[in-house]
């Protein structure tokens, strides 16, 4: 019974996304920039927004990225807000998840204060100057940049390997400093992994570059977080993951108090976005099992290729 | 240091239980603001309809528009339903300021001075951020 339903949320879910694609080349999105038609009551946006970031929810679980991601470009594209406002709201999107999963993942050892706190520091400073220069540059070059930067993403999805036990010979000297290790048990193997990291110092000028593109572009950023643990610093992947919700919460903190300060968080936006975003990873985690992430992750690919595109196009003023 | 075994630290587990509950009440307060908010149930200082006209423009354009909530200036207006609803959004980003104030606590008792060193740091960063010393206003 359980499978049927899961099939049939699937199916649902799968049902949308071609109406996704039709819509973020639809000249209805493409008008987002102008003023929209007034006709449209506000509650149907707020429910509309609700609803779609629900499924958006569900999707970026099954497809294991992170909801800012994926909201931002289409969120921008679909609906008639500024890109100011739902880079802002993509910023609270991404922080309300990390805060509501920092806890069980710090509880089972799988987040690592240590590593997560010595990398945030440097990753939010730079945080706030992308934000401050997000918010400060003519939205067709956030567009153009953005939309670069999404099919800069969806490419790294593609082709970035993973590794679960990365090798790492011997700590590097600054890591042995800040005391970055760890143990953590696997269940898969039913024993405990021993693990530590190497290359720190390269580590922390990565996390400068992603902590800017963050804040700039309210993406959130575990697209970038995740590969500089695993396959840059020599973190487990679940290590690897786990840490970057939990740096995803300081980082996105410090540029959601820019966005804030600027007046570029409407509630209105926010929160629909931040309550249907959170709801939708809750079923998206319950149908994690049950359905072919594999295909799902082709899709959201596509889906944030189309959204590149498409901003690319808008930077460009076409 | 008690790195070295398969279950986290102490600072570690502050950290955990102090995000679950600040989270936790953040997600409530954001919805109970949000529901005050959209059904008028206290005064607005900018009403719904016309923030919604105007979502099309860029929050510079906006905020030239109408009194919208930049920076700390609102404070005095909270029991405005659309401040109200900011606020709840403002206390959101204010949770992982209270997470590291009580893990630097943490750190401070048990004499790990790196540690505690960072966690205050990156306290000072977002509360600079928070401040709006930079990026308050236009």
């Amino acid at each position: 019974m359980q499978k049927r339903n899961g099939g049939r949320w699937f199916r649902l879910v799968m049902a949308m996304l071609p109406l996704l694609g039709l819509l973020i080349f639809s000249d209805a999105a493409f008008a987002a920039a102008e003023p929209p038609p007034v006709e449209v009551d506000w509650w149907i946006w707020v429910v509309a927004l609700f609803v779609f970031s629900f499924f958006l929810g569900i999707v970026a679980v099954v497809a294991g990225v992170g909801g800012g991601v994926l909201y931002v470009p289409i969120v921008s594209s679909l609906f008639p807000f500024h890109l100011d406002f739902v880079r802002g709201a993509g910023l609270m999107v991404a922080l309300a998840g990390a805060l509501s999963a920092g806890s069980p993942l710090l509880k089972k050892g799988l987040a690592n204060l240590k590593l997560a706190l010595s990398m945030a520091l440097i990753g939010s400073v730079s945080s706030i100057f992308g934000a401050l220069a997000g918010l400060a540059l003519p939205s067709h070059v956030i567009q153009l940049t953005l939309g670069l930067t999404i099919v800069f993403i969806a490419i790294i999805m593609l082709r970035a390997k993973k590794s679960e036990f990365p090798e790492v010979a011997a700590p590097d000297r600054l890591s042995q400093i800040l005391h970055i290790q760890g143990i953590y048990y696997e269940d898969s193997l039913k024993k405990d992994i021993d693990w530590k990291i190497h290359r720190t110092p390269v580590g922390l000028l990565l996390f400068v570059v992603i902590g800017f593109m963050a804040g700039m572009f309210g993406l959130g950023a575990g697209w970038a977080n995740v590969p500089v643990f695993n396959l840059v610093l020599g973190a487990p992947l679940k290590v690897s993951v786990a840490t970057s919700v939990f740096v995803l919460s300081i980082n996105d903190t410090a540029a959601a108090w820019v966005y804030l300060h600027k007046g570029a968080v409407l509630p209105l936006i926010a929160v629909p976005s931040i309550a249907g975003m959170m709801l939708g990873t809750k079923i998206g985690a319950r149908l994690l099992t049950r359905v072919k992430t594999k295909s799902v992750r082709v899709i959201v690919i596509t889906l944030l290729l189309l959204a590149g595109f498409r901003a690319i196009l808008k930077g460009f003023g076409i | 240091m008690n790195d070295n075994h398969a279950h986290p630290n102490n600072a570690q587990l502050v950290y955990a239980f102090v995000l679950h509950w600040v989270s936790t009440l953040g997600i409530f307060i954001v919805v109970a603001g949000f529901a005050v908010y959209v059904f008028e149930l206290l005064p607005q200082s900018v009403a719904i309809d016309a923030v919604a006209k105007s979502w099309h423009l860029s929050a510079a354009e906006l905020n030239q528009r109408y009194p919208l909530p930049t920076g700390w200036t609102w404070v005095s207006d909270i029991l405005n339903g659309d401040i109200l609803s900011f606020a709840s959004i403002v206390y959101l980003s204010a949770a992982t300021i209270l997470c590291l104030l009580a893990v630097a606590w943490v750190f401070l008792k048990e004499k790990n001075g790196i540690y505690t060193v960072i966690a205050l740091l990156q306290v000072l960063v977002l509360v600079f951020a928070a401040s709006g010393i930079i990026g308050s206003g236009h």
